[in-house]
Formats: structure tokens, C-alpha cells, sequence
């Protein structure tokens, strides 16, 4: 008894291929914050910048909309920002006891709609390009 | 007794202004996409139109919310996030006073923006 | 009668047995019925009905092993054994039989076999479960079995418990109010409120759910089963408000039920069925409750 065997930290995300649906709406769901906390600091950041003038504001704003992959991310923060508002509900009805046992079946929900959303919107992030 | 539990660093205080937060984000945030998106969409989006829309109290007012609302909610979240990744004593006091400074910083820079959005100018 | 080789019709009747024991809120009647019913079964069904010719089945289990006294496994390794598969075989038995037939120095532990003692639960094939209750015919072959997660192993599937305890003790896991009422010798508890803290009370403390808890592996959160303890017991009227309070005190504290991030991998596992998730969540919004009165 003298001695044990420390598995470590690696247990808690080495056995990701093990996670269930509750686990993995976790992980989507800290992962689209991080993104939505650091697009707001970016945001505010770029509209600061532009907000000197007319032409500036324009043109940063157009400048960053001419280019392809400024509108690929667009549709990934619309993504991002569904799935987050999605299992945000979702973890909403959680919270006030409501419908425990469809947690899984809610979070797939919140996966397919979300996918459906992003890929239907491409047509308009992509118009006028 | 009374001082602990109205403390606004509680852990249950946090707790439900995130949820209060997530639902007015919910909608707020489901709002401005589909306004600067899908109804103007982004590339056609001028200081013109953004002062049109700014100049509206009401406008103005759901943004600023917005703003004050999102960086709580993520703020907070990420605070979260990092406790419970088992930060504690003092890089947690760092992080705690380091993520209130930025939020202050972005919550006024934030407003200033859209203060001069409505054409206003800075004192 | 668990140190021998079992024989297969006892141990096909020890573990039809095990499978009622799960319900032992089940009315006479009904229990009696199924009985009645299992008997029938057993009567009729031809004994290869399962799985073909179930005598020549072997099933071969994947075992971690490790042990800090012995030389040679002082590196954790895995150890293959091939059992012979009778109808009805858990888990628990495959191991056993292991232990007896093949390596007398297998380490598990286990004791009333029958999802009570809560001393068996196991890792097996990814998912916190207790060897007892779980049949191999319902388990992916090979089998694999490790010592429970997020906790130090001792030996082989021996894992340090110690943890695990003191967090059950930090919420007083005893009923605290001495006071009989009117004259009665007993404290007598209404239907209803035995019915909401009916699931709380089946816990037997085997630590599949903290062990499946991705924020109680990294630090001091009370985790699930503590809380729900707690519950079991702010929940039952028949303890006093300020022992109660006490006890919301307790849940209340940082690293109380504010760490749940409603990852349900506690309600998942538990062997006995206890909504772990909900009874964390009811705990969050009493405290909030509570403590909104202070405002």
C-alpha cells in the first residue's frame, strides 16, 4: 500500500473516443465560447480602428468582405453562434429540470439544425461575391 | 450573514446572471445576425446606414446591453472555465482582477464606438 | 460459494436473482409473476438458446494489472484470460473464475454480488459499471476491464477509495435531528416526500459517478455522489430548517454543486439508476432560492 499508481491528467480527455453525448456538448459548447468571447474583443477592436471616418469605415469594412476566406469564417462564426445559442437553450431547460431525459437526443438536435443553418446560409454570405 | 450572501462575487449571484444573460444573449445575439447578415448583408454595410440605425434610442440601448450582457456572459465564462480547470490562489486573483480590467476596457471602448456611430462626438 | 468454480445451474439462478434484486420496490404480486415467469423460461428454453452451443464458448477478458510490490509489474500491463462462458456469466464470475483457475494473485474486490455492496464497480469496456451487474452477453468481446478512472490503483483493479469517502463525509451523510414529535416513538415521514427522496437513498456508494466526472478528476469538487447524499437529505422534511440550511452551506460552497457543468456522465454510469443530474440542478436552484431571500 505503500505505493499507487497515478494515472495523471490524461485520463480526463485521453479517453475522448469514450465521451457521451453530454460530454461532447460540453466540450463543442467551451469551445464556441472561447470563439464568441475572442470574436467580441476582435470586433470591437476592428470598429474601433475603422470608426475614424466615412471612407475608413467603408473601406475596412469592404476590404475585409472582398476577400473569400473573410466570408468562409463568417459562416463559421454563424455556426458557432448557433450551436452555441442552441445548446444554450438546451442547457437552459437543463437547468430548470425540464426534459433531463431527451439531454442526448436535444444535443444531437442542436448538431443537425445547426449544420442545416450553416450550409443553407452560404448561398447568402457567398452573394456578390 | 446578510453581506455574504448579497456579495456579488457568489458563486450563485454568477451563476444566475449567466442564465439571465443567456437568455436575453439568445435573442439579442440571433437579432444581430440576421440584421447585419441576411437583411444588409455585410458587404454592403456603409457608416451612413450604421448611423441611420444608431441614432435610434432604441437601438442604441439593445446594443449597448448587448455589448455589457455578452462580455459578462463570457467573461464570466471563461472565469469559469478556468477554475474548473483547477486554477486557484494566486494566478486566480491575477486572472479574476485581469479579466474584470478587460471587461471594464472593452465595455467602454464598446460604447465609445457606438457613441461616435450615432454621428456623436467624443468629449 | 463465489471462491469455486460456480456450476452452472446454481449460477444461472444466482444471476436471475441478481436481476430482480434491482427492483426491490416491486410489489409481491408482480415479483411472484416474474418469477413464475423466469421458472417457466427456464423450464422450456433449451440451454443453447443464447448463443448457439454456449459450453464451448470462451470468452477472453482484457485485464489491467499492476502491482507496486511484485518486480515484474511494477508497469502496468494487460493481462489476457480466457474464461469458459455459461449462460448468465457476469462480469464479476468471468473474473472470479479467472482468479481461482488461472492467477491466484488477481486483485478485484467484490462481496455481495448482487449490486448492494458497491465494491465492484469496475471500468469495463470504456464505461464505469458494476462487474456484478453486468452480464457479459451484453458486452462487446474481448472484454476489457480496468481499475475505475481519475483514481490511484493500488493493485490490479484495486483502486484508493480514500477521496471518494472523505467528500461523502464532508456532507454529513447521516440524519441529524434527534426530535421525536407528539409523543410518536419514530419520525414518521409522509408518502410523498419518501417518494421524492426515493432515488437519492439507493446510493451504495461505489463511486462509478465520480469516477466518470470529467470535473471532479481534477480537483476537489464535491461530485455527484456527495451531492446527492446532500440532497437525500435537504430534501426529507423531517430534519429541522436550520439543519438544512447547514447542509445547503455545505453544497452551497465553491466547490459544490456551482462545479456540475451538466455533462450527465454521472447519470449515465450509476448502477442504480439515480438521476445524479437532476438532483444536482434542484440543489442549484434551491440555493439560488435561498439565497435571493437575503436580498
Amino acid at each position: 500500500m505503500s505505493q499507487s499508481y497515478d494515472r495523471g491528467h490524461i485520463e480526463s480527455f485521453g479517453r475522448w473516443t469514450e465521451f457521451s453525448a453530454g460530454m461532447w456538448a460540453w466540450v463543442l459548447h467551451k469551445f464556441t465560447g472561447w470563439v464568441l468571447i475572442g470574436y467580441l474583443f476582435t470586433h470591437i477592436a476592428v470598429l474601433s480602428t475603422a470608426i475614424q471616418g466615412e471612407t475608413m469605415y467603408n473601406g475596412t469594412l469592404q476590404g475585409l468582405e472582398s476577400l473569400l476566406i473573410v466570408r468562409f469564417m463568417e459562416v463559421g462564426l454563424l455556426a458557432v453562434a448557433v450551436f452555441h445559442i442552441l445548446n444554450g437553450l438546451r442547457l437552459l431547460f437543463v437547468d430548470l429540470g425540464l426534459g433531463l431525459d431527451a439531454q442526448d437526443k436535444s444535443f444531437y438536435a442542436s448538431l443537425v439544425v445547426t449544420g442545416a443553418i450553416a450550409i443553407g446560409s452560404i448561398p447568402t454570405f457567398l452573394g456578390g461575391f | 450573514m446578510a453581506e455574504h450572501y448579497s456579495s456579488f462575487s457568489s458563486e450563485d449571484t454568477r451563476w444566475l446572471l449567466q442564465r439571465v444573460t443567456a437568455v436575453f444573449l439568445v435573442g439579442v445575439l440571433a437579432f444581430h445576425f440576421m440584421l447585419l447578415h441576411f437583411v444588409h448583408h455585410a458587404a454592403e454595410i456603409t457608416l451612413a446606414g450604421t448611423t441611420a440605425r444608431m441614432q435610434q434610442p432604441g437601438y442604441f440601448v439593445t446594443m449597448v446591453l448587448f455589448l455589457i450582457a455578452a462580455t459578462f456572459h463570457g467573461v464570466n465564462g471563461v472565469y469559469n472555465a478556468l477554475v474548473n480547470q483547477g486554477i486557484s490562489g494566486t494566478p486566480r486573483t491575477v486572472i479574476k482582477y485581469g479579466l474584470t480590467i478587460a471587461s471594464v476596457l472593452l465595455i467602454a471602448q464598446g460604447i465609445r464606438v457606438a457613441w461616435v456611430m450615432t454621428g456623436g462626438n467624443l468629449i | 460459494m463465489s471462491t469455486n468454480v460456480p456450476d452452472t445451474d446454481t449460477e444461472n439462478h444466482a444471476d436471475t436473482d441478481t436481476e430482480n434484486h434491482a427492483d426491490t420496490d416491486a410489489q409481491p404480486a408482480p415479483q411472484q409473476r416474474r418469477l413464475a415467469k423466469k421458472r417457466e423460461r427456464r423450464e422450456h428454453a433449451p440451454q443453447s438458446e443464447t448463443n448457439g452451443d454456449t459450453d464451448q464458448q470462451t470468452v477472453e477478458l482484457k485485464v489491467f494489472r499492476y502491482d507496486p510490490e511484485v518486480e515484474g509489474k511494477r508497469e502496468p500491463r494487460f493481462d489476457d484470460f480466457h474464461v469458459p462462458f455459461t449462460k448468465g456469466m457476469t462480469v464479476l464470475d468471468a473474473l472470479i473464475y479467472a482468479r481461482d483457475t488461472f492467477d491466484s494473485s488477481l486483485t478485484f474486490r467484490h462481496s455481495c454480488r448482487q449490486a448492494i455492496c458497491g465494491s465492484d464497480a469496475l471500468f469495463i469496456n470504456g464505461a464505469q459499471r458494476l462487474g456484478c451487474q453486468t452480464q457479459l452477453s451484453d458486452l462487446e468481446w474481448p472484454v476489457r476491464i480496468e481499475p475505475l478512472p481519475h483514481q490511484e490503483v493500488v493493485k490490479d483493479l484495486v483502486v484508493d477509495m480514500e477521496h471518494f469517502y472523505e467528500q461523502m463525509d464532508a456532507v454529513d451523510p447521516y440524519f441529524k435531528d434527534e426530535d421525536v414529535p407528539d409523543g410518536l416513538e419514530e419520525q414518521r415521514q409522509d408518502r410523498e416526500n419518501r417518494e421524492k427522496i426515493k432515488m437519492s437513498t439507493r446510493c451504495i456508494w461505489c463511486g462509478a459517478c465520480m469516477s466518470s466526472c470529467n470535473i471532479a478528476a481534477g480537483g476537489n469538487y464535491l461530485g455527484p455522489a456527495a451531492i446527492n447524499k446532500a440532497y437525500r437529505f435537504v430534501m426529507d422534511e423531517r430534519e429541522d430548517g436550520d439543519v438544512t440550511q447547514e447542509r445547503l452551506e455545505t453544497i452551497e460552497a465553491e466547490e459544490g454543486v456551482w462545479r456540475c457543468q451538466t455533462q450527465f456522465s454521472c447519470t449515465d454510469v450509476c448502477p442504480k439508476d439515480i438521476p445524479l443530474t437532476e438532483h444536482i440542478q434542484e440543489l442549484k436552484r434551491e440555493a439560488v432560492k435561498n439565497n435571493l431571500k437575503f436580498w
